[in-house]
């Protein structure tokens, strides 16, 4: 069964082929049934592959099964062949089960869509890029499945390419990754120049005996972190994934937040021998990265409102988290944390989509509140993936988070509390997403702030149009009156129209005032609809029309997937429990992939049982901060959302300026350097050659007596040339 | 090294039928009754056909036992007191470019029609062809240097006569900028077989591999030689900054004289240089290669900067191939095998995607009479299979794993890397920039709102199809499957690369191998050092 | 009286050059006697004169080749395979001038007879210069060459230019030839005789103690050669004279009088005075490179097509120099299929110069080829190669010639040179591409009336012109063969 590994890409890549030149038959549903089995027998064949290996003992897990030589040049030869070991193989697993999962999700979400069929194409061309490059048995495939997903992604992100915003974060997420990939090519290089090979088997194997000098293991770990960087969107290299919510929403569950972002971890964690045969700061560099982006992540997320950019900052955050925990040298719990993050992740976002799909694609948290009603199996596996992430005990999500924290304590304690306070923002936002989406007031049907100002300046102009008619009445009754000579009834028509006009003044200034007194009209209104006051009549038609449409759950093949994926946020934890060895089932089955490089606790279990205790306590504290400020509103929301945060720092705006800016203006001259200098030149020389001549003709003047006296001029000087030659 | 073996076993001589096919179809087509225009085509697809067959013939006869030796070798004396002979021999080196010249005219006639003037039109491409088969298959530096010479009338009348608004000028600018360039490599040539001549006290021989062998010259003699031959081959490749007849050329030309021009003329340049520069001059090539390598490196970013922020759709693949050259020209002066065999990969897929990307191109500006990014927009809405088409083709360009232009690219970064260290690292941020060029214009192009024409723009057609799926076909094929065309490749270049470090004293020391860095870590931050230390040298003997 | 012994003459060898005077002189006689001429007569009588020596020179050239090179009357003439290969070249050129002077003359209406006289007789002149084997009998020819020459460039009665390009050519024609007389003055001084033969023994034995009147004399040699060559600084009569002499004498001009006069140069310098070839060689080097980068140089300003091919003349001469300079038998045989070469594309291209200058002789601007490959795409085409094989393109005889010379300059290690030519060639290929945009790139003038049918004259010079020019360029093989068999020898003393 091991060696049919190559089985498991091989299902995608057929779905794909056949999607794609086959595929005008099947269109919807079946290509995306179509799809979904391709996923549900790589799945299988998966479990198949793990089960047959975890059957062998440790230093037997690891097999090699190699299809052909793809680039056999020179002294590299690098086959298309797969590494099936604990860790791909756990890989596979999440990635061929959430992948069906979300493929199957996909029938319902994208039902209707133009592009159905191109859509389950690219998502099966992901899932077997994906694969390759977990499977990969060296660091070229693997780079084949990194590009791979990274052109998928571009596919996906900007599929609904009819609007510019999607087709730049595309483009956007493409480059930004290629500054990553810049630095896993590299490492290539210098892997393939330091070993003459670039297989994990011979590489890793030769490293793990400790022979490479520390500065090239040093190099070659660094700019694998860079690429790294880049795929998993760590700080700075981040800013794509936030735009990448632009795909559709399965897109974001499976590749922006299950599967692609996490295999900058798997490739680190692949190649620990190197990392721990590079000097020391390069772990540590790592270890900070991760908490930094952590924290800085979840800072924004506090002050999103847009539900799935939330949902992305959350992703980059516990991102953030797995890289602490491989900075750590905590492989274990930086894979144990991937697979339940997968898990609840995935859940979130199917979870999201599920709500903007009921709420025709609003993805506003202002316009959401009370839903849990309206579509209670949304809102009660969504409640699992919030405790989940949240860190609460028995959640999956607090086992990997506490293990990783652990380790952060042990390598420094620093890192674990820039770990905890990210803990705490986290239960906090995502607390607040909850209760803002499902709890409170259902505030679908209240009239918009925008709407609200649309009504108070028509009604003003109304009056103001009153008071002007009624003036030119006036004028006009007057007119009529002096014509008839002050006839009685003309006076009193006169009369009648003044007091017409002062009431018209009277009510402006009444509508006026009241516009003046107004309440401002709350960004989230929590308490209540916001009060309109005497212009409720004027708001327009979108608001009454959403007041009797009601959101509604989604179908079945959309509910499914939340159910099996709430099922295992709630149990994921037991790959891993801390309690005794045989409970770290996770640990002891990647044991022969970490070269034992994983490094082991000094703590206590006192210790451990007060980190988590603590841990768990800051989660409380910041749901319970988010429950007084969004439920019960003892606290003003307005103290955490701050503008700042809500711009994300405004990093990427500096960015885009500089990139508009300085970037663009240095491009444009180079363009003009080119026209003008170098072609400039060109052109120069052909114009010299011309005016040049312009002087020798001038010797062409059709006068004999010049010519004459060129000959003679070259006459003589011959004759001078030949005497200089005589012999005397 | 390269044998000359006698065309034993070869059925029948292959090489001179691939050079003068194309010469008779061109007199057949200047020939045909007026009355019977719809023949000319027809001729001319026929005969590029039959060529086509024979490279093909040649791929499957290509003996890849007999290594590095030069295979199908056809000689002929030709210029009896001057010693010029019709040589013509196909190694590893030339094979596939003889391929790819077989593949891409028909292609190019299939695409498009010339609308006017065809029995000249038709006449010119097939002239065109048989010169470069000749450029591509001669083994005598004359015979060579004439249809490196020749090529360029009939590409001259086709960007002339047949091309866009501005193309008197472009048409003039290509053939004295290129002739001007190889004007002293006459000279040059003259210089070395003469010079030869008196050291061996032999005749008057043009015969390469002779030359070669010999290496009858001095050392600065040499030197000078060989910059007479790196003028002409830096102006076709087009090395920066003598690149500034290729935007013109490529953007007036008609879209099949943009599809040879960038498909086959651009490999004349590099191609010279493996065959002829590295091989007749191994000492200078080692010397210059640090001035080479650099242009290369600034082509790649420069042509790449350059190329982002052009308007016209033509131009941009234009300066793009500027980029794609710089990759060659950068494999080529790593000389070790992966460098070379990589750049040769390159010149193949570089001919095969941009030869792609300006049908597209061309098939855009029929329907919508307009070149101009700015003017066209959202057409992936009205024309869902060209954009998929386009989507591969850029993401070949790009140098997307799986498709065709990231292994050439990939063993060129290699080669350098192993070669000169941070000249390989700089290169690989051109990777960067390609992306960035091509997905920028593909976004502008294709994705975003579709308004008037752009909108109800019609997909491909069969005919277009068809003329496209085989170019689809290799840049796949040769993206997951490298391995055959790599291994005839092998031996010729493993033989070059023998033979540059057998005439270079030193060769070792300047290029880093494994090894170097295993060392237990009493060696620490020394390859670092090495690479730093090796390359400062390496840029230091440019003069 | 003592008999005085009568020198032998070879007759045989001297037939081209009777069958040309005799031929003019017969013509001129038929023509006072008959007024009524038939219109055709004189033309197909020239032509027939021309292939009569073209005829002779096979038998003349298979003896030579048999038994070598002879010198006769005295040893004032000579007989080798350059004489025989020059002659050959005139009559082609005589021939092929012929043809084209007869509708010349018709479109002109210009009287007929003159024409075809003094070409014969000029043709004359040309022989003899191939076949002097003394200095003075090398300046009788070049004398009847040229008198002949300057009143053919006089012929247009009614074009003023005409008239005037005569007048400038004689002044300075005889200018040059005073310094070519002086010349031969010094050399006879120097060595105590004008025989060929005699002086190269001469120099060969003894070493002369002062030289400096020898040296003086080599140089005044050198500069009336080089004015009927128009080597530059002696070229500037050139583009004056080509623009208004009549296009067919033109064509004459530029093969016959070129070909003719290198010949002479050959024989003087390289054969003659080869032992002080280390004098000469700088000197002519030099006069190569002014020429050919003058002349393509200047060429490239001009929108006169007349004026840009007297320009190219300039610089072909230049390159022709190339091989002279090398003073070795490479370049001397370089040089005589240059000579070939030349006159093929020369006469080709003022074959369709002719036609397309129109009634008047005046239409030679670059606009009256605007769109010719629109109204002619025969004749554009065919002088799209002849303007090909002038830039040197491969497989045209322009290459083989170029390439012939080129190697002579490098076998000769004068690199600085051939590089120059180099440079040169590819400038003066603009002038040429921008005779070929005009015709294909650009739309036809407003005076784009279709122009009368190419004259059968025309048509045929130009087809030979290109046929040659392709062959020779094909298959030079047979080409290159004579001319190496062709270089001069000197016999007798």
């Amino acid at each position: 069964m091991v060696d049919l590994v190559w089985l498991i890409p091989a299902f995608p890549l057929a779905g794909f082929l056949i999607l794609t030149f086959g595929g005008r038959r099947l269109g919807e549903p079946g290509a995306g049934w179509l799809a979904t089995g391709a996923m549900a027998g790589s799945f299988l064949a998966t479990v198949g592959v793990f089960l047959e290996m975890s059957g062998r003992d440790g230093h037997d897990r690891r097999s090699v099964t190699t299809l052909f030589e793809w680039v056999p040049a020179g002294d590299l030869t690098v086959d298309v062949g797969f590494l099936a070991d604990p860790l791909s193989l756990t890989m596979c697993l999440f990635i061929t089960g959430v992948g069906a999962l979300i493929h199957l999700y996909s029938i319902g979400y994208m039902h209707g869509d133009g592009g159905f069929r191109r859509f389950f194409a690219y998502l099966n061309l992901f899932a077997f890029a994906m694969l390759m490059l977990v499977l990969g048995d060296n660091l070229l495939i693997t780079f084949l499945g990194w590009e791979g997903v990274g052109a998928c992604s571009y596919l996906l992100i900007s599929f609904w390419f009819t609007d510019e915003a999607n087709a730049s974060a595309g483009k956007k997420a493409f480059i930004t990754n290629r500054i990553g990939d810049w630095g896993f090519m590299v490492a290539i290089f210098m892997t393939f120049s330091t070993f003459g090979s670039i297989a994990y088997v011979d590489v890793l194997d030769t490293t793990a005996t400790g022979t490479v000098a520390t500065s090239t293991a040093t190099f070659i770990a660094v700019m694998l972190f860079v690429g790294a960087i880049g795929k998993s969107a760590q700080f700075p290299l981040y800013l794509w994934l936030p735009d990448a919510m632009a795909g559709p929403t399965p897109v974001s569950a499976l590749i922006h937040a299950a599967t692609m972002v996490t295999s900058g971890i798997y490739l680190l964690t692949r190649v620990n021998p190197i990392i721990a045969d590079a000097a020391d700061w390069v772990p540590t560099l790592i270890a900070w990265t991760g908490a930094g982006t952590a924290l800085f992540a979840a800072t924004i997320a506090v002050a999103q409102r847009d539900i799935k950019k939330v949902l992305a900052y959350s992703t980059i955050s516990q991102l953030g988290y797995m890289f602490l925990a491989v900075g750590c040298g905590a492989y274990v719990a930086a894979v144990f944390h991937m697979v339940t993050h997968a898990f609840f992740k995935a859940l979130l976002f199917l979870g999201s989509g599920s709500v903007i799909h009921g709420m025709d694609g609003d993805q506003d948290m202002a316009h959401y509140g009370g839903l849990r009603r309206l579509m209670p199996i949304t809102a009660g596996t969504f409640v699992i993936g919030w405790l989940a992430i949240a860190g609460v005990p028995p959640f999956a999500g607090f086992w990997s988070k506490d293990e990783i924290l652990a380790f952060a304590w042990n390598e420094n304690p620093l890192l674990w509390l820039v770990g905890l306070v990210t803990a705490v923002l986290t239960a906090f936002y995502m607390t607040r997403l909850v209760i803002l989406t499902f709890f409170g007031r259902r505030r679908y049907a209240d009239p918009r702030p925008d709407e609200v100002e649309a009504a108070w300046a028509s009604a003003t102009a109304a009056a103001d149009a009153a008071v002007a008619a009624a003036s030119a009445a006036v004028d006009a009754a007057t007119a009529d009156a002096e014509a008839r000579g002050d006839d009685l009834t003309a006076l009193e028509a006169v009369v009648a129209a003044r007091d017409a006009h002062e009431q018209a003044v009277a009510a402006r200034d009444g509508i006026l005032a009241a516009a003046g007194a107004r309440p401002e009209v709350e960004a989230i209104a929590l308490e209540g609809a916001p009060d309109v006051g005497p212009v409720v009549d004027g708001l327009p038609e979108a608001v009454s029309s959403r007041a009797d449409h009601h959101p509604h759950e989604s179908p079945w093949t959309m509910v499914l997937p939340l159910v099996v994926l709430a099922a295992l946020s709630v149990l994921g934890g037991l790959v891993q429990l801390p309690f005794a060895a045989s409970t770290r089932r996770l640990e002891h089955w990647l044991e022969p992939t970490l070269f034992g490089n994983e490094v082991h606790l000094s703590l206590q279990g006192g210790t451990l049982w007060v980190l988590a205790v603590v841990a768990v306590a800051g989660g409380a504290v910041g749901i319970l901060v988010a429950v007084l400020a969004y439920l019960k509103r003892r606290v003003d929301y307005r103290v955490f959302e701050r503008p700042i945060l809500a711009e994300a720092w405004r990093l990427d705006r500096r960015v885009a300026d500089f990139m508009g800016g300085p970037g663009r203006v240095g491009f444009e001259a180079t363009a003009n350097f080119d026209s003008s200098v170098v072609d400039g030149a060109v052109n120069g020389v052909a114009t010299m050659v011309r005016s040049e001549a312009g002087l020798l003709r001038r010797f062409h003047n059709g006068l004999v007596r010049t010519y004459a006296a060129g000959i003679g001029v070259g006459a003589v000087g011959l004759v001078v040339w030949f005497l200089s030659r005589t012999s005397f | 090294m390269p044998v000359l073996a006698s065309a034993g076993g070869d059925t029948f001589a292959v090489l001179p039928a691939l050079v003068l096919v194309p010469a008779v179809g061109a007199l057949l087509v200047a020939v045909l009754p007026r009355r019977r225009p719809e023949l000319l085509k027809l001729v001319a697809v026929a005969t590029s056909m039959v060529v086509a067959g024979m490279s093909a013939w040649l791929l499957v006869a290509f003996d890849v036992g007999r290594g590095a030796d030069m295979q199908f070798v056809f000689r002929q004396t030709w210029i009896a007191d001057l010693g010029v002979q019709w040589l013509l021999a196909v190694d590893g080196i030339s094979l596939f470019l003889v391929a790819l010249t077989g593949v891409l005219f028909p292609i190019a006639l299939l695409a498009v029609d010339p609308g006017h003037d065809d029995r000249a039109y038709f006449a010119w491409m097939l002239l065109l062809e048989a010169g470069v088969m000749g450029v591509f298959c001669a083994l005598d530096l004359m015979l060579f240097f004439l249809c490196f010479e020749v090529v360029l009338v009939p590409m001259y009348f086709l960007i002339g006569r047949w091309g866009h608004a501005d193309r008197a000028y472009a048409a003039t600018k290509f053939f004295l900028f290129t002739m001007a360039g190889s004007a002293l490599m006459l000279v040059g040539i003259l210089a070395l077989a003469f010079l030869h001549a008196d050291a061996t006290g032999g005749g008057l021989t043009f015969d390469l591999v002779e030359l070669a062998e010999a290496q009858s010259l001095g050392t600065a003699t040499a030197r000078w030689v060989f910059l007479s031959f790196a003028l002409a081959f830096a102006v076709k490749v087009p090395i920066f900054p003598l690149h500034t007849w290729l935007p013109d050329a490529h953007t007036e030309a008609s879209t099949a004289g943009s599809v040879i021009l960038a498909g086959v003329l651009l490999k004349l340049g590099t191609y010279g240089f493996l065959r002829f520069g590295l091989y007749l001059f191994p000492e200078a090539s080692h010397h210059f290669a640090p001035v080479f390598l650099t242009l290369g490196l600034v082509g790649i970013i420069y042509g790449a900067v350059v190329a982002t922020m052009q308007h016209d759709l033509k131009r941009l693949v234009a300066y793009s191939s500027v980029a794609h050259l710089g990759f060659i020209v950068l494999g080529t002066f790593a000389l070790n095998t992966e460098g070379i065999e990589g750049g040769l990969l390159q010149m193949v897929n570089h001919g095969v995607s941009t030869a792609a990307l300006f049908l597209l191109v061309g098939m855009i500006y029929e329907r919508r009479h307009t070149r101009q990014i700015d003017e066209l927009g959202g057409l992936q809405k009205a024309a869902p299979v060209m954009a998929a088409m386009f989507t591969v083709v850029m993401l070949s360009s790009i140098g997307l794993p799986g498709l065709n232009g990231f292994v050439g690219e990939f063993l060129v970064l290699v080669g350098t890397f192993n070669a000169h260290r941070w000249l390989a690292v700089a290169a690989t941020g051109g990777v960067i920039l390609a992306a960035l060029y091509l997905l920028w214009a593909y976004q502008r192009v294709f994705h975003g709102p579709a308004d008037g024409g752009n909108a109800e723009m019609r997909d491909l057609n069969l005919r277009e199809g068809l003329v496209m799926a085989p170019l689809l076909a290799l840049i796949v094929a040769m993206g997951i499957y490298p391995k055959p065309v790599i291994e005839r490749m092998e031996p010729a270049v493993d033989a070059l690369v023998a033979h540059v470090e057998a005439h270079v004293d030193g060769f070792h020391e300047s290029t880093s191998r494994f090894g170097a860095d295993i060392a237990v870590d009493s060696g620490e931050g020394h390859d670092a050092d090495a690479g730093v230390g090796h390359d400062s040298d390496g840029v230091g003997d440019d003069h | 009286m003592p008999a005085m012994a009568t020198p032998e003459v070879l007759w045989w060898a001297l037939l081209p050059l009777l069958i040309l005077s005799v031929g003019g002189f017969l013509l001129l006689t038929l023509a006072s006697l008959f007024r009524r001429l038939p219109e055709a007569l004189p033309q197909a009588w020239t032509v027939v004169t021309g292939l009569a020596v073209l005829v002779a020179t096979v038998p003349m050239w298979a003896s030579v080749q048999a038994d070598g090179p002879r010198s006769f009357l005295g040893g004032m003439v000579a007989v080798d395979g350059s004489t025989v290969l020059v002659t050959a070249t005139l009559a082609v050129a005589v021939v092929a001038t012929a043809l084209l002077a007869r509708p010349y003359l018709r479109r002109e209406d210009l009287p007929g007879v003159e024409l075809y006289v003094l070409l014969l007789l000029s043709a004359a002149g040309g022989v003899v210069m191939a076949s002097a084997d003394d200095l003075i009998v090398l300046f009788l020819g070049l004398e009847i060459l040229s008198i002949a020459v300057y009143v053919l460039a006089a012929l247009h009665l009614r074009r003023i230019e005409s008239q005037e390009a005569a007048l400038k050519y004689f002044v300075l024609g005889a200018f040059a030839s005073a310094f070519f007389l002086y010349g031969v003055a010094l050399v006879y001084g120097a060595t105590g005789s004008t025989r060929l033969a005699r002086i190269s023994v001469h120099l060969a034995s003894t070493t002369l103690v002062e030289d400096g009147m020898l040296l003086a004399g080599i140089a005044l040699l050198l500069v009336g050669l080089a004015f009927k060559v128009a080597a530059v600084p002696f070229h500037a009569w050139t583009p004056d004279v080509y623009q208004g002499a009549p296009s067919p004498v033109v064509a004459w001009m530029a093969a016959g009088v070129k070909t003719a006069a290198f010949a002479a140069m050959l024989r003087v310098l390289v054969v003659t005075l080869g032992t002080h070839a280390s004098d000469w060689r700088p000197a002519v080097a030099a006069l190569a490179a002014a020429s050919v980068v003058v002349g393509a140089w200047v060429a490239v300003l001009q929108t006169d097509v007349k004026r840009m091919l007297a320009y190219s003349s300039i610089a072909h001469a230049g390159f022709i120099l190339l091989g002279v300079q090398a003073a070795s038998d490479r370049g001397t045989a370089a040089v005589y299929v240059y000579l070939v070469v030349y006159t093929l594309l020369a006469t080709g291209s003022f074959a369709v110069v002719t036609t397309v200058g129109g009634r008047g002789d005046a239409d030679h601007g670059l606009d009256a080829y605007r769109g010719l490959a629109r109204r002619q795409p025969v004749l554009a085409g065919a002088f799209t190669l002849l303007l090909l094989g002038q830039a040197g393109v491969p497989f045209t005889g322009g290459f083989v010639a170029k390439l012939g010379v080129l190697a002579a300059a490098v076998e000769g290690r004068t690199y600085w040179l051939a590089m120059v030519a180099m440079a040169a060639a590819a400038v003066a290929a603009f002038v040429y591409l921008r005779i070929l945009v005009a015709m294909y790139l650009e739309d036809p003038g407003a005076d784009s009336v279709d122009r009368s049918e190419v004259p059968t004259g025309a048509r045929v010079v130009v087809g030979v012109a290109c046929l040659g020019v392709l062959v020779v360029g094909v298959a030079p093989g047979l080409l290159l063969d004579i001319a190496a068999d062709a270089v001069p020898v000197l016999v007798g003393g």
